[in-house]
This record gives C-alpha cells, sequence and structure tokens, in this order.
C-alpha cells in the first residue's frame, strides 16, 4: 500500500476520464434545442438513435443562452432556435451555414386550475392586482408576448391603454418558457402566457387554457442548423433531414407544433 | 512520541510533483476570476455604472440583503446564544438540524420554500387569509437569503459565545447585572469579533444566493433581480452589464474575504 507510485493515481483517473462511455456504433452527436422543443425532440432523438444507431445528446435552453454559448465557443452539432432573432447573428458570425425552418408554434395564455381564477379571458389580463408570469424580452417567447399584447392593444376590443396595464401587472419575466409554466403550475401566477406546445399532458392537468384567437396571435417559426465546425457532418445532416421527414413532423405535430413544408432561409 | 520539524537539507530534493500539482489547481482556481475581472473592468466598467440594469440589480441586492443581515442578527443572536449557554433535550440534534440549509443545494431549499410559503403551499391558505402575499415580492428575496445564510452567522456566534470566560459573566451577576445587562455589556462585547465574522460570512452568502430566489421570488428588475440573477438574465442578451456586475461580486467577495481574514486574526483570546 505505501509504494503507490504518485503518478499512478493520475493515470488511472484519466483512463476513467476518457474511457469511452460504452461501446455504441454510430456517432455521438450533439444538438442545442429551444427549452420549448424539450419534449418533441427528446422524442425525436430516441426514434433517431433508433433508426442510425448513435447517442443523439439534447441540451435544452432559452434560445438565447444556447446563442451565447455558441458564440462563446460551445461544442454543437446542430441548433434548434425558437426563432430568427437567436439564429440568425450565428449565420452572420459564419458559425452556421444556413437554418431551415422545421416547424411553427404559437402561443398560448394558461391559468392554473386551482386556486382563486381571478382569470378568465383575455381582457382579465389587465385586471388590477392579477399576478402575470410571461417570458423576458431577451427571450423568443417573451418578444412574441410582447407583440401579441401589442396587437390586442392596438385592437381597441380591450380598451386603449390594454397593453400598458397587462404590462403592469407582470410580476416576473423569466429566462425560460418552462420556469414560466412552472409558476402558473404551481400555482404562485395567476396567468402565464406560453407557447401552445408548452401545455404537455403533464401539464395540462393542472392549468387552464386560454386560447388567443389567430388574427392576434403570432406564427413562431423555428430554425435549424448545422454548425460549421460540427466534427459529425453527416450525422448532423441526417439529423436535421429526420426532423424534417415525415416521421419527424408528425412526432412534432403530436407535441402540438404545426407541420411546415421545408423551406431555405434568406 | 515527540514531534519534530523535519530539519532543511540539501540532501530532500525539491517536491517537484506537488508543485506542478498546486500550480495546476492554483491556475484553475484563479484564472477565471481574473479573466471576469478582466473582462468586467474592460468592458466600459465606468459607463455601465449608469446603466439602470446595473443600478437596479445592486439596489435590489443592497436592500434585501441589509434586511436579511436585520432579521439574521434580531431572530439569529438569541438562537445561538440559547444554544452556546443552555443544555436541552434535542440540543445536539437541533445544532445539527440547523446547520442544514448550509449543506442543502439551494434549489431544494427554493422548492421547500415553495411548497411552504407559496400560495399553494402549507401556509399559503393561512397567510392568503392574513393579506400577505409573498409570491414574486422582494420579501421572498429575503425569505430566500435567510434560509440560506442565517445558519453561517448562528454556527458563528454560538461558538463567539461559547468562547466568553463564563466567570467573568457570573462576576458581573454577583455585582447585580441582570441577564439582559451580562449579555449587552459583556457576552456581545467579547464575542463581537465571531459575531462580525459571522455576519461577512452571512452577507457573503445572501448576496450569492442564487437557485432559491429564482425559482421562490422569480425575476423582475427593480423588484426581485438580485445582482446574481442580473448577470444570469444579461448573459442572454447584453453582455456588458453581465460582465460588470460579475466584475463587482469579484472585488466584493475579495473584499469579504479580505475582512473575514482580519477578523479571524484580531481573535486573540
Amino acid at each position: 500500500m505505501r509504494k503507490i507510485k504518485p503518478l499512478f493515481i493520475p493515470a488511472v483517473l484519466s483512463a476513467l476520464f476518457f474511457a469511452p462511455v460504452s461501446g455504441q456504433q454510430g456517432t455521438n452527436l450533439t444538438v442545442f434545442a429551444a427549452a420549448s422543443l424539450t419534449d418533441s425532440f427528446t422524442e425525436i432523438g430516441k426514434a433517431f438513435d433508433a433508426k442510425m444507431g448513435g447517442k443523439t445528446n439534447f441540451q435544452f435552453a432559452g434560445s438565447q443562452v444556447l446563442r451565447t454559448q455558441l458564440e462563446n465557443g460551445a461544442k454543437a452539432d446542430v441548433y434548434a432556435s425558437a426563432n430568427n432573432a437567436q439564429f440568425d447573428p450565428l449565420v452572420k458570425a459564419g458559425l452556421i451555414s444556413s437554418g431551415t425552418i422545421f416547424t411553427k408554434n404559437r402561443l398560448v395564455v394558461i391559468v392554473p386550475k386551482k386556486g382563486a381564477g381571478n382569470v378568465k379571458t383575455l381582457s382579465d389580463l389587465a385586471k388590477p392586482g392579477v399576478k402575470l408570469v410571461i417570458a423576458d424580452k431577451t427571450v423568443p417567447v417573451g418578444q412574441y408576448t410582447r407583440q401579441i399584447l401589442e396587437t390586442l392593444g392596438k385592437s381597441n376590443k380591450f380598451g386603449a391603454d390594454y397593453t400598458a396595464r397587462v404590462l403592469k401587472n407582470v410580476v416576473s419575466e423569466e429566462t425560460n418558457v418552462r420556469q414560466v409554466a412552472l409558476k402558473v403550475q404551481l400555482g404562485e401566477a395567476d396567468a402565464g402566457v406560453v407557447y401552445t406546445t408548452d401545455v404537455t399532458p403533464s401539464l395540462a392537468s393542472t392549468v387552464i387554457q386560454i386560447a388567443i384567437p389567430a388574427r392576434y396571435n403570432v406564427v413562431a417559426k423555428y430554425p435549424i442548423g448545422i454548425l460549421k465546425n460540427s466534427s459529425n457532418m453527416d450525422a448532423a445532416k441526417a439529423f436535421t433531414d429526420f426532423v424534417l421527414s415525415r416521421d419527424g413532423q408528425a412526432i412534432l405535430g403530436k407535441w402540438g407544433f404545426l407541420p411546415v413544408a421545408g423551406s431555405k432561409l434568406p | 512520541m515527540s514531534f519534530r520539524k523535519p530539519k532543511p537539507s540539501t540532501a530532500n530534493p525539491l517536491p517537484v510533483l506537488p508543485i506542478v500539482a498546486s500550480l495546476v489547481l492554483i491556475a484553475f482556481l484563479l484564472l477565471p476570476t481574473l479573466v471576469v475581472l478582466e473582462r468586467g473592468v474592460g468592458a466600459g466598467f465606468a459607463g455601465a455604472w449608469l446603466n439602470p440594469v446595473v443600478l437596479e440589480a445592486l439596489r435590489v441586492s443592497l436592500v434585501t440583503t441589509a434586511i436579511t443581515l436585520g432579521l439574521t442578527v434580531i431572530l439569529g443572536t438569541p438562537v445561538a446564544y440559547l444554544l452556546a449557554r443552555y443544555r436541552f433535550l434535542g440540543h445536539t440534534l437541533l445544532d445539527t438540524l440547523l446547520d442544514l440549509p448550509i449543506v442543502l443545494p439551494p434549489v431544494v431549499a427554493g422548492v421547500g420554500l415553495l411548497l411552504t410559503f407559496g400560495r399553494q403551499g402549507l401556509l399559503g391558505a393561512p397567510l392568503e387569509m392574513a393579506g400577505i402575499s409573498l409570491a414574486f415580492s422582494p420579501a421572498a428575496v429575503v425569505m430566500a437569503q435567510l434560509f440560506a445564510s442565517a445558519p453561517f452567522f448562528i454556527r458563528a456566534a454560538k461558538a463567539g459565545f461559547m468562547a466568553v470566560d463564563r466567570d467573568i459573566e457570573d462576576a458581573a451577576r454577583i455585582d447585580g447585572a441582570s441577564n439582559l445587562q451580562v449579555f449587552g455589556f459583556i457576552t456581545w462585547k467579547l464575542s463581537f469579533a465571531f459575531l462580525l465574522e459571522g455576519l461577512v460570512l452571512t452577507w457573503a452568502r445572501a448576496l450569492g444566493e442564487f437557485g432559491a430566489t429564482i425559482l421562490f421570488a422569480g425575476s423582475l428588475i427593480g423588484s426581485t433581480r438580485t445582482i446574481t440573477l442580473s448577470i444570469y438574465a444579461a448573459l442572454e442578451s447584453d453582455l456588458n452589464p453581465a460582465l460588470v456586475l460579475s466584475a463587482v461580486m469579484v472585488f466584493v467577495a475579495f473584499g469579504l474575504l479580505f475582512m473575514v481574514r482580519v477578523l479571524t486574526k484580531n481573535r486573540s483570546f
């Protein structure tokens, strides 16, 4: 015991660190995806791995977080954003060659099933004392939320200062759409604005949805692209193709996303 | 057995391996801090002070941590005093349990606070009836900070009270001093360095609180968005305020560390 060479320990440690996790066939793929894609992309990943025999790893976060991480050198093969604003700068910076819109989404107001329930309609959002949680303006869904509130305000259906009154009720600006959903689910907030796709089966049992009519709603377009410094170009291409394929679109549809006919971004 | 300092001998070779290993870890620990400092100061340190994002974050953090410190002293001192001066059933258990928030991950603290004081929580209904709404208020920020940081003060204060010579207290009592007078004129004063050290540690922990705050208090500029939450939010859009606030935190952390060093050195009794 006494005569273990000091070098032995680092050698063992590094062997542990750098050993392959398992003897899997296929390639490891890293996909950075917007938080709103958590459920659908997890399922797409499983289907893709079953087909290709590789291992797809996901990092889900607010698109603006992922963009910052990629700008600062995070290694990923594929990036799927919830809007162009968090995607185009990466194209301009030369990190991504081009993007394709792969799905669309809409927004919805959710209120907790349990509790006071003083929000029943869109106009109730402007009632004094309502605790409204939305996403921060840097998050795509937060930007869309403000856009919808502006449109609702201009419609003259809810009173002139509707937008201002609603924004006055905002008690928290979350950095991730799932945090907005969580705070409504827990009953801490009276209402929140999320993507329709965030109302997953598990969330649907605890919240009530208040639909935003199509003429006031926005259509969030999700671009996907391959990182130029990806070390698995082929696998990355196969993954984006799979997302755009009928199988991929069917899974996205199952989670409430709207289908697209794949279109190249300008 | 006798312990003798090893004699410095020329035959003893330079401890190369420990030195190399130390350099690696030292560089790892200090480099990120220095980079933050360099980038923060470089990111228009002076100009960013006028940025409302920075100012509001500093204001929220200063106000909430000040209240947290006040509450910690008022409520924590009696707890530390009782633990230091009296033996009672469950003393050891209580002493251990009060350290729990130090070890608990902050996010767990946030979940616990939500499930207890949230609107659907254990005390949610009574609080609502009393007209108290904690959700998304600065009060929630203070509660998250208090939960995470008060144990640091209790620990230090307890150690301080235990270090005070009981004979001095007893002598004062014989001279007719009341318990409160003994505490105010003797115990408090003699353990002051410990108390101050506890306060500094408490403040450091409260200032850095993140996990429990973001879960329990939400994040709104000028209300609940503290320095740490502001850094997190700013990182995602405009990097400059985040860098400046990070640099501020490095300065503050260094200042606090320095203070603790000075305080513990001056504990001569």
